[in-house]
């Protein structure tokens, strides 16, 4: 989700890049986000090749935050 | 207990990522050389002519080598804001320099200031191509257009001493840049071979 809250849009390939997680590893997190409601998942045809294109949703974008927010708190509360 | 998430180093990473392949290097030194080739032929004007003929090229170049490597990303707008903020003060300046100039020539004579930068134009030159290095790594995020600045500042700063034609230094700086974008591209290719990868949802039976 990092991944995808720093940028507007990336497809598939991009996120794997980026991330080196391998093809399944990958599609199973995406779709839990999808199903989640974190994550859009476009589907598309691009010279005959499928091309899937995702991006953060406005609900997915508040939980990260909110995640980041909670996590910060515990850092900073572990070092008081 | 994980890792603390640095957003700001993973919108980096995504960023340089995407300019890893050296072509934004190969197009600039193509200019750079184009244009001291155009020099020795005393057709200058040729090489601004090609500017406009390799931003589609490089946007096409993009599309054909980069992306179905790497895969494509649309990143944050406040990035492409920088972008064209940065083209602008660069413009801007270069426009009111020529503005001020201008006017001032046609006040009566030459303006002191003007006559100092045409005595120094190797420094002027180098002073303001090392600047716009600076602009496209500072917008990009790409470090070695640093390098490439201090390259620049070196070579004119070395050609206003030692006398030699404009087009000598400017054929050495872009055939540098030239090589080392191709270095980089070639390396790239290799490092990211044409994906097979599938797309998500793409059971892979295509062709079957």
């Amino acid at each position: 989700m990092a991944h995808l809250f720093v940028v507007e849009s990336a497809d598939f390939l991009f996120l794997q890049r980026q991330t080196g997680l391998t093809w399944g590893n990958l599609s199973s997190h995406l779709s839990k986000l999808e199903n989640a409601g974190y994550v859009a998942i476009e589907k598309e045809f691009i010279d005959k090749k499928p091309h899937t294109t995702l991006h953060l949703t406005d609900k997915g974008r508040t939980a990260f935050q909110e995640y980041r927010q909670s996590m910060k708190q515990v850092f900073d509360d572990l070092s008081v | 207990m994980a890792e603390k998430i640095n957003l700001k180093k993973i919108e980096r990473k995504a960023y340089t990522s995407y300019h890893q392949d050296g072509l934004i290097d190969v197009f600039a030194g193509f200019l750079i050389l184009s244009f001291g080739l155009w020099l020795i032929l005393d057709m200058a004007w040729m090489g601004w002519i090609l500017w406009f003929v390799a931003v589609s090229a490089y946007a096409a170049a993009k599309r054909v080598v980069t992306i179905p490597r790497i895969g494509f990303v649309k990143f944050a707008p406040h990035r492409a804001k920088a972008l064209v903020t940065s083209a602008l003060i660069v413009l801007s300046l270069f426009a009111f320099l020529g503005v001020v100039a201008f006017m001032q020539t046609e006040g009566g004579g030459t303006p002191l200031w003007l006559l100092f930068a045409i005595e120094n134009y190797m420094l002027v030159i180098g002073v303001s191509v090392a600047a716009s290095f600076c602009v496209v790594g500072y917008t990009f995020r790409i470090r070695r257009m640093y390098a490439y600045a201090l390259l620049t500042l070196i070579m004119f700063v070395t050609g206003h001493f030692l006398y030699y034609p404009l087009h000598y230094y400017v054929i050495l700086l872009g055939s540098l840049i030239l090589l080392f974008g191709l270095a980089m591209l070639v390396r790239f290719i290799r490092r990211y071979p044409l994906s097979t990868t599938r797309s998500m949802g793409d059971s892979g039976n295509e062709g079957q």
